[in-house]
């Protein structure tokens, strides 16, 4: 017999569970376990067994092969001595902040325009218009801007030659004073779809009423902005912001196809090293531990993130 | 008073409009000019940068489309059996972990979800080392059963919570027809949870179909390369022929727009409810 959850009438809850022995209980649910048996194996294998074994392989010399020894904490050491980690951390520090500022005012204005549409129309044209560039596969992002900031040729370029800023024209990509800012604004006028989607729902949640008494009362736009919109939708900036600052910190795509960190380190970001460390030079422990610190970064942030939206909110 | 607010609301959707108009063409901007150049031969794109230019060269689709289709054909097979992979383990998994108690339950459903937690950026170098050593390198497994277990971890999520949301009634009846809980599953259960499903093979679908990392460390092999993979080979092999590559660019953003056509909704719904449950 399997035991269906809500079927045991309220308030016997776990009366019928400890009636029987464990080892009965268990058998009598074979067949869900049996049924949880694919995803479990899926999960351990490929999940949890890589998380452990980079936690471990994090304290050994490693060439993901024969060579294996022991040696501590010493790849957290080098880490702190390490020129190129301290770059990467720092360029990643800079990147993130603006990013997160940038993906969370440019779609948060956007979808405060979109909203106060007063045709529903237009808000719904929009509102697919905005979302439109994501049908492009996320790689060609990449290559379309490299080709914006293209010395030879390129869009940002033959731009500046056209409204006569000729001698400002630039190896945008090339030179290590620029490179960070590049980066930074690829992708730029296009809106982020998920934050702009997250944010457009929180803002349509607000009750059309508390607008119509805010406009009566003589509020305008902006006192409008400060006032109700972004405290009513502050948990779904929040989410935003923690979902930008998640990306930026581990996804890597866009420097390796961009710059490959460079030129020399000067856009090297930290999962970028730990792939470099990996697959390059074969240092599978230091690339582990180079992990080990991310996640624990990514996690301390969130939950700091969390906290304080949280308190805010409180107040 | 009133009305002569009226009045006033009705003509401010100008500004509003304006600036969404110029935000809209500066969005626009960057694809126009692909498309405008992919008609283009190289010689037609250095003489004039800007604007189109007769005659049109729909031979670079036909030379780029003999590399890309591949890739799309790889990418359509990878993602097509990852999301089914996904949808029916975690329509399975889902019913169980919402309708059933049993011993465990809660530590085997925590070992689900605690990985939201666990970022990919940790796992890549073992789990590489892993699917090396398993013999998957540059065969569709090392993508499917990675991107598979990977996307478990929330759907498995949705699915429950989808199922909890069921009314009981629903069930009760059903089991008072004389149907078998599998019946009860695959009859009742799954069709109502659709929506979700769509959800789920929509996040899926993104999510694969965009990856890069993983393929560029496992295949390379480029007749089983997915479409993000090909198309970095691609650009490099293109690298100034600008018209072949950018025909290439608007190829393969043909899929998703096709995808995005039919079923714009489920997308939009899709991309978001994973995340604000979470």
């Amino acid at each position: 017999m399997l035991r269906r959850l809500a079927t045991s009438p309220p308030g016997a809850k776990g009366n019928s569970a400890r009636q029987s022995a464990l080892p009965i209980r268990i058998w009598r649910a074979k067949w869900l376990y049996l049924a949880l048996l694919t995803p479990v194996a899926l999960l351990l294998i490929f999940e949890w067994l890589p998380a452990f074994s980079a936690l471990y392989n994090s304290l050994y010399i490693w060439n993901g092969g024969k060579v294996h020894f022991y040696v501590g904490l010493e790849h957290y050491e080098r880490m702190l001595s390490d020129r190129t980690f301290r770059v990467a951390i720092t360029n990643l520090v800079g990147f993130v902040f603006f990013r997160v500022i940038m993906q969370t005012v440019l779609p948060f204005f956007a979808a405060e325009m979109i909203i106060n549409l007063r045709s529903q129309r237009w808000s719904y044209w929009w509102k697919i218009i905005f979302v439109f560039p994501m049908v492009v596969p996320t790689i060609l992002n990449y290559l379309i801007w490299r080709f914006i900031y293209n010395p030879q040729v390129g869009l940002l370029n033959e731009g500046l030659k056209l409204v006569g800023l000729g001698e400002y024209t630039h190896a945008w990509l090339g030179d290590p004073l620029t490179v960070m800012w590049a980066l930074a604004f690829v992708r730029f006028p296009w809106l982020p779809t998920l934050q702009f989607l997250i944010i457009l729902g929180g803002l349509q949640t607000i009750p059309q009423e508390v607008h119509e008494s805010a406009a009566i009362d003589g509020a305008g736009f902006w006192r409008r902005l400060f006032y109700i919109d972004i405290p009513m939708t502050r948990r779904q900036i929040t989410l935003a912001m923690i979902l930008t600052m998640l990306f930026m910190t581990q996804r890597f795509d866009l420097f390796l196809v961009m710059t490959d960190g460079g030129p020399g380190y000067s856009s090297m970001v930290p999962a970028l090293q730990l792939y470099q460390s990996a697959f390059h030079f074969l240092e599978f422990g230091y690339a582990s531990a180079i992990g080990v610190v991310l996640f624990v970064a990514m996690l301390s942030l969130t939950v700091i993130n969390l906290r304080v939206s949280a308190g805010a909110a409180n107040d | 008073m009133l009305t002569r607010k009226r009045l006033r609301l009705g003509n401010r959707d100008l500004p509003f409009q304006l600036v969404l108009f110029a935000f809209g063409i500066v969005t626009f901007f960057p694809l126009v000019l692909v498309v405008i150049t992919s008609f283009k031969s190289n010689t037609q794109f250095y003489h004039n940068f800007w604007l189109p230019e007769l005659p049109l060269h729909l031979g670079n689709y036909r030379s780029a489309f003999r590399i890309i289709w591949r890739f799309i054909l790889n990418s359509v097979i990878y993602s097509g059996s990852t999301i089914c992979l996904i949808a029916a383990i975690a329509s399975v998994a889902g019913y169980v972990f919402a309708r059933f108690r049993f011993p465990f339950k809660t530590v085997l459903f925590l070992g689900f979800i605690t990985l939201i937690m666990v970022p990919g950026v940790l796992t890549l170098a073992p789990r590489f080392v892993l699917v090396r050593d398993l013999g998957m390198v540059n065969t569709p497994f090392a993508l499917i059963s990675v991107w598979v277990s990977g996307g478990l971890v929330l759907s498995t999520w949705l699915m429950r919570s989808y199922f909890e949301s069921l009314p009981q009634e629903l069930f009760d009846a059903a089991y008072v027809d004389g149907a078998a809980e599998w019946q009860v599953f695959l009859y009742v259960s799954v069709p109502l949870a659709r929506p979700m499903i769509a959800t789920v093979a929509m996040t899926t679908l993104i999510g694969t179909w965009n990856d890069l990392i993983w393929p560029l460390v496992t295949i390379t092999d480029k007749s089983q390369m997915p479409l993000a993979l090909g198309l970095m080979q691609f650009s490099s092999d293109f690298e100034t022929d600008w018209g072949t590559l950018f025909a290439g660019y608007v190829i393969s953003s043909i899929p998703l727009l096709c995808v995005f056509a039919v079923a714009m909704r489920q997308f939009i719904s899709g991309l978001t409810s994973g995340s604000i449950k979470a």
